[in-house]
């Protein structure tokens, strides 16, 4: 027999509202209802106290998930985890290591950890603080303390996960104890990543709890991650399949950039996203390329190998990993010995798969072959529009990459595989992957500042047309970088638009090659530096877009030698900075 | 009653003498762009915006502008340059400009390719080299053009010294370009308070349209005297210029299918004595500001306003601002039009160790630029580097390395050598060509000219071959435009733009620049041009007489009938 849980008739409520609330409650399931009651828990106690929850919700273990994350991507996992965490009966509060520090660990009785590997080993850039805290001497010990990491990284790169690693021998290291061993992730990790956290979580949880019938803690001070973690509808596990309405290299004949605009129109209104966001593509390889790969493993003539590779695996990166797998498939001490000291970093040095597979052409089955690759990852491009001012559409900004090295032609996969390989009215699988840290102010009002160089303007076309549907009254500011003004102005016309219709209020641009010396955005942000400063007064918040070796890192000096004040006290400048990080007002997408 | 003035004086009138919002278009940094009226006043600083015709096509769909760029005109009166300034010169090409440095056929440079952002500093190198561009274009007195290499002889040198006087004499007085380009003090407020004129010559209004002045020194008229609105001829006696004659009313430029419109060849105005001779230039200028055509740009140029109130009402009101009666012209005689390529030695020095060593090299389309294997412009900058003379720019599109001392001219021979740069041309016509520059930069081009003609020439000698002209003088030139930048109406043989790939084709024009052409065949290709050349000059090389030039010949053998005056250039045409 079940019981229908009914308000009484003597509850606290009218007539009307018992029946109302009633006619919600019959139909509930026990997980709803757990939820409702730590709903109103949490309420009254984020309230400021009230009178104290009447359920008497069982204790439930705390835990802390921390999150190093600098394309979303371990947030977006630990916010994942956090939904699992519940179903094991933990009380899970997810921070930004950027909003977290040393007291917060000392006091965490449990602790998960997802950590990215940035670059050449570093740590993402709002993660930095922590954790050099971590790392330092005068780390808190943390005998007390169960983890699990989780470390995510990219084979391509030499110091595959190092971050993740350097954490989790550092717990141990404090006196922390490792409940489930470290898991590290390539870019494939979105399944493993899952499977790994359910089950760290359950040797997280206290034995005792079961799932059932308890009190779902719901977190009101965990700011901004409440309304704001829905996953996106279409992922790089479920892309959609849109058709690509234009597709215009946007730099004048005789440029010595390509740029390749990219519409890409779809009609399913699930596929959603805001200005700043990310928009994956998933790329087919050139068949070429793979015709080469078979060609020196022996398989030229089996066609069908061929368009599986092409279609599904990564056929460009020599990572040890591989090289570590193809000397134990070929039995090479020769191949092998590239393990050695710096011989890996030496040969894999702007090589491809292809190269090692010609330098020893080693004939293998299709199963060894596969063995050998990894699945075809994504690539991820800002999105260059809006959905307001674009409704079922989507624009890419793709700057096609192609170079030579060793004696070979080299592309960029998903770029040429656009500008090469699709036109318009062919189709491509994309996704969304959501930049919550790289946003418009909420309140239109706000003056921006958008700072960008090449591709790096691409989401600033989304913001101004996002404001200009909006009617946003707010004051804008671009600092646009190239090499040449007359062939490389990306997206010049819509600016003089929005110039003129003051959806842009300041311009500003930088081309390096125009004149004996080289001019950069930084030259320009320190020209404007008065203005800028009183902009920065005046609330603006600040972006930045682009390159972080070539672009971000000197744009971010100049800010603080401009924050720095007429004296140019870096120290100074460098606090006003970072007070701006804190409070969102300087935010960055670079790559 | 309306205004019936021409656009362009309003625009002038409203300027503040040639400011307009120069300044402020150079602030705007979305666009390449200035504003429309600006695109008038910037010529009177010497340049012209353009775009790149080539690309127009796409630019749009790439949501990129027009690829605008400046067109840059240097004043060089006389063309002389010090090695110095040539460095500086071929510097600014490359940092500033498309890399290459364009003679043009009024002696001086131009560069093209100089985008807005670079505008001012580009502006700046060239003060830096002690030059300027004020009034290499615009409604005023332009470069002045003096016979070629003012080291050749002392009239040489006095011609050059009277045009670099008549140059500063007329240049406009504005402060604008000083404000504009070279940061200079505003003046424009304390001028007006102390009651003056900032143009005390050219007034607010400057004049009706341009004006061309050039000095030449018989037996060459390498100036092309007719084609000017006012022209000096030097009189010469033992060597030394004793006084001027004085032609005025020349001009080219026309506009198709107005048959009011036309080139036209200047007449005498009389004969001046050498101190005299910079105010009649003024005087002359005076008389074409205040009676010249405002309404009607395509006939306000001087030709026009002699042509219509007749040359002895021009010769009695210039005589009654001068307060004195000119002379009657004395008798000269020019040879030809062309330049003597080659080396030269100074004319007249007394001594021989004196003489020096004058090399006239020609620059095919007046275009000094590197290509694999004729590195020419690495070559002149070598030579400037070493300083073994001074650079004249020559109105055939053509340089002269000048004034070389004997033991330099085999090094200087050694650089050209290195640098695959040849003293000889391919042929007689070729040495006697020139094009203006037209697409893709011009905006007035209809056809290709500076980009063809080179390939035309090329197929031409093949037929010249055939007839065994090929060492034979013949001058052609070729325009994108009727306006005639190239002078092709004095060629014997000209081509004129009409549409892409098509030209009329003008014969008859007198070997030393006295006689215009006629139009011979309308709108004709390659091909059918070759068709038609062919078989006049196997004619001419059987028929012609001893010393006889080609455009007297087509004239003889009826092909054309001879023009006598701009007035009758569009009489008994007679097509082929």
């Amino acid at each position: 027999m079940t019981v229908t849980p009914l308000l009484p008739k003597n509850a606290p409520f009218s007539a009307d509202d018992i029946e109302a609330l009633n006619k919600v409650v019959a139909r509930s399931t026990p997980q709803q209802r757990s939820w409702l009651a730590g709903f109103f828990a949490g309420f009254e106690a984020a309230q400021g106290g009230g009178a104290a929850p009447a359920a008497a919700a069982k204790p439930r273990a705390p835990l802390t998930i921390l999150y190093a994350s600098e394309s979303g991507n371990c947030e977006s996992l630990a916010l994942k985890a956090k939904k699992i965490a519940q179903k094991h009966g933990l009380d899970a509060k997810v921070f930004d290591m950027a909003d977290a520090d040393m007291a917060l660990l000392a006091k965490s009785k449990n602790v998960l950890v997802f950590a990215a590997t940035w670059g050449e080993g570093d740590p993402p850039a709002r993660a930095v603080d922590f954790y050099a805290a971590l790392m330092s001497d005068a780390a808190p010990r943390l005998d007390d303390t169960r983890f699990a990491v989780c470390a995510l990284g990219d084979t391509a790169y030499a110091q595959f996960c190092a971050v993740g690693k350097a954490i989790d021998a550092r717990l141990e290291a404090l006196g922390g104890k490792r409940v489930a061993n470290r898991v590290d992730l390539d870019l494939d990790f979105a399944k493993q990543a899952v499977a790994w956290s359910d089950d760290a979580l359950a040797k997280l949880a206290p034995a005792d709890t079961a799932a059932s019938g308890t009190v779902v803690h719901v977190d009101f001070t965990g700011g901004a991650h409440a309304d704001d973690d829905a996953e996106p509808a279409f992922t790089a596990e479920t892309p959609l399949e849109a058709e690509i309405s234009a597709l215009v290299n946007l730099n004048g004949s005789g440029s010595s950039r390509e740029t390749w605009h990219v519409e890409f129109a779809f009609d399913d209104a699930r596929f959603q996203y805001q200005p700043g966001d990310a928009i994956g593509v998933m790329p087919e390889n050139d068949p070429e390329l793979v015709d080469q790969l078979l060609q020196a493993t022996g398989l030229a003539s089996d066609a069908s190998l061929l368009l599986k590779i092409q279609k599904g695996y990564d056929v460009t990166t020599l990572s040890r990993a591989a090289v570590d797998n193809y000397a134990k498939l070929t039995g090479r001490s020769d191949v092998q010995a590239l393990l050695d000291g710096d011989a890996f970093a030496k040969f894999s040095s702007d090589r491809q798969l292809v190269d090692l597979f010609e330098t020893y052409s080693e004939k293998l089955t299709p199963e060894q072959l596969l063995g050998l690759l990894r699945p075809l990852p994504g690539r991820l491009y800002s999105v260059a529009s809006s959905l307001k001012a674009h409704p079922g559409e989507a624009h890419l900004l793709v700057g096609a990459v192609r170079w030579n090295s060793h004696g070979k032609k080299r592309k960029g996969v998903a770029s040429t595989f656009l500008a090469d390989r699709r036109k318009a009215g062919s189709t491509a699988r994309i996704y969304v992957k959501p930049n919550r840290h790289y946003r418009l102010p909420a309140d239109g009002n706000t003056p921006i500042i958008m700072i960008g160089a090449g591709t790096g303007v691409a989401p600033y076309r989304g913001f101004i047309e996002e404001r200009s549907e909006q009617g946003a009254t707010g004051k804008s500011w671009l600092f646009f970088g190239e090499r040449n003004f007359t062939n490389d102005f990306l997206y010049q016309l819509e600016w003089q638009d929005y110039k003129a219709s003051g959806a842009l209020t300041n311009i500003d641009v930088a081309f390096s090659r125009d004149q004996p010396e080289k001019i950069y955005v930084q030259h320009r942000l320190w020209e404007r530096r008065d203005a800028l400063l009183s902009w920065i007064a005046d609330g603006a918040r600040i972006y930045v877009c682009g390159d972080e070796k070539g672009m971000a890192k000197d744009v971010d000096a100049t800010l603080v030698k401009i924050l720095g004040g007429p004296k140019g006290d870096e120290d100074a400048g460098r606090a006003k900075l970072k007070e701006l990080t804190k409070a969102n007002r300087y935010q960055r997408d670079v790559y | 009653m309306t205004d019936k003035r021409a656009r362009n004086e309003i625009i002038k009138e409203n300027s503040h003498q040639l400011r307009g919002t120069l300044a402020e278009g150079l602030q705007d940094v979305v666009t390449g762009n200035i504003a429309e009226d600006d695109h008038q006043l910037i010529k009177f600083h010497g340049s012209y915006i353009q775009d790149d015709r080539d690309v127009r096509g796409e630019r749009a769909k790439k949501k990129l502008e027009k690829a605008y760029s400046f067109m840059l005109r240097l004043r060089i009166p006389g063309g002389l340059t010090t090695p110095k300034q040539w460095l500086a010169l071929d510097r600014i090409a490359s940092e500033y400009a498309n890399g290459t440095l364009r003679l043009t056929t009024r002696e001086t440079f131009q560069y093209h390719g100089v985008i807005k952002s670079n505008l001012k500093r580009t502006m700046q190198a060239i003060n830096g080299a002690a030059l300027d561009t004020i009034a290499a274009c615009g409604d005023v007195n332009r470069n002045v053009m003096t016979a070629a290499n003012p080291y050749l002889s002392k009239a040489h040198k006095q011609a050059y010294d009277l045009g670099k006087a008549i140059s500063e004499h007329l240049l406009p007085k504005t402060g604008a370009y000083h404000e504009i380009w070279l940061d200079g003090e505003k003046v424009e407020e304390k001028v007006r308070k102390a009651g003056k004129s900032e143009e005390p010559l050219y007034g607010t209004h400057y004049l009706p349209r341009k004006f061309k002045t050039v000095i030449a020194v018989p037996p060459d008229n390498d100036v092309d005297i007719f084609a000017h609105c006012l022209g000096f001829i030097a009189v010469l006696e033992k060597g030394e210029v004793v006084g001027w004659n004085v032609t005025v009313g020349g001009g080219m430029g026309m506009t198709h299918g107005d048959t009011n419109t036309f080139p036209r060849t200047a007449e005498f105005l009389g004969f001046c004595k050498p101190e005299q001779a910079i105010d009649v230039a003024e005087k002359v200028l005076l008389v074409q500001r205040d009676w010249g055509n405002r309404e009607n740009r395509a006939r306000a140029r001087f030709k026009y306003t002699v042509e219509d109130r007749g040359i002895d009402n021009i010769r009695a009101e210039v005589e009654k601002r001068l307060g004195y009666k000119l002379g009657k012209p004395k008798p000269f005689k020019f040879e030809g039009t062309g330049d003597p390529l080659g080396w030269r030695q100074t004319l007249d020095a007394k001594k021989d160790e004196d003489k020096k060593w004058h090399l006239t090299l020609f620059v095919e389309n007046g275009r000094i630029k590197d290509v694999p294997g004729r590195t020419m412009r690495s070559a002149l900058r070598e030579i400037a580097e070493a300083g073994y003379c001074d650079f004249v720019c020559t109105s055939n599109q053509n340089v002269i390395l000048a004034n070389v001392a004997s033991k330099f001219t085999s090094k200087i021979e050694a650089i050209l050598k290195a640098h695959g740069v040849s003293t000889e041309v391919s042929s007689g016509l070729r040495a006697n060509s020139m094009a203006c520059v037209s697409l893709p930069t011009c905006a007035l081009g209809l056809a290709e000219s500076e980009r063809f003609l080179p390939e035309l020439l090329t197929s031409l000698e093949d037929s010249l071959d055939k007839a065994g002209l090929r060492s034979d003088d013949i001058v052609v030139r070729m325009t994108g435009c009727p306006n005639g930048c190239a002078r092709p109406y004095l060629a014997e043989i000209g081509f004129v733009g009409r549409n892409p790939g098509l030209y009329n084709l003008y014969l008859g024009a007198a070997f030393d620049g006295s006689r215009l052409s006629k139009l011979y065949a309308q709108d004709v290709g390659k091909e059918r041009i070759i068709e038609l050349l062919d078989p006049i000059f196997l004619k001419y090389a059987k028929e012609r007489k001893s010393g006889e030039h080609f455009g007297d010949f087509v004239i003889r053998a009826g092909l054309v009938k001879a023009t006598t005056a701009g007035n009758n250039f569009h009489d008994n045409i007679k097509l082929a």
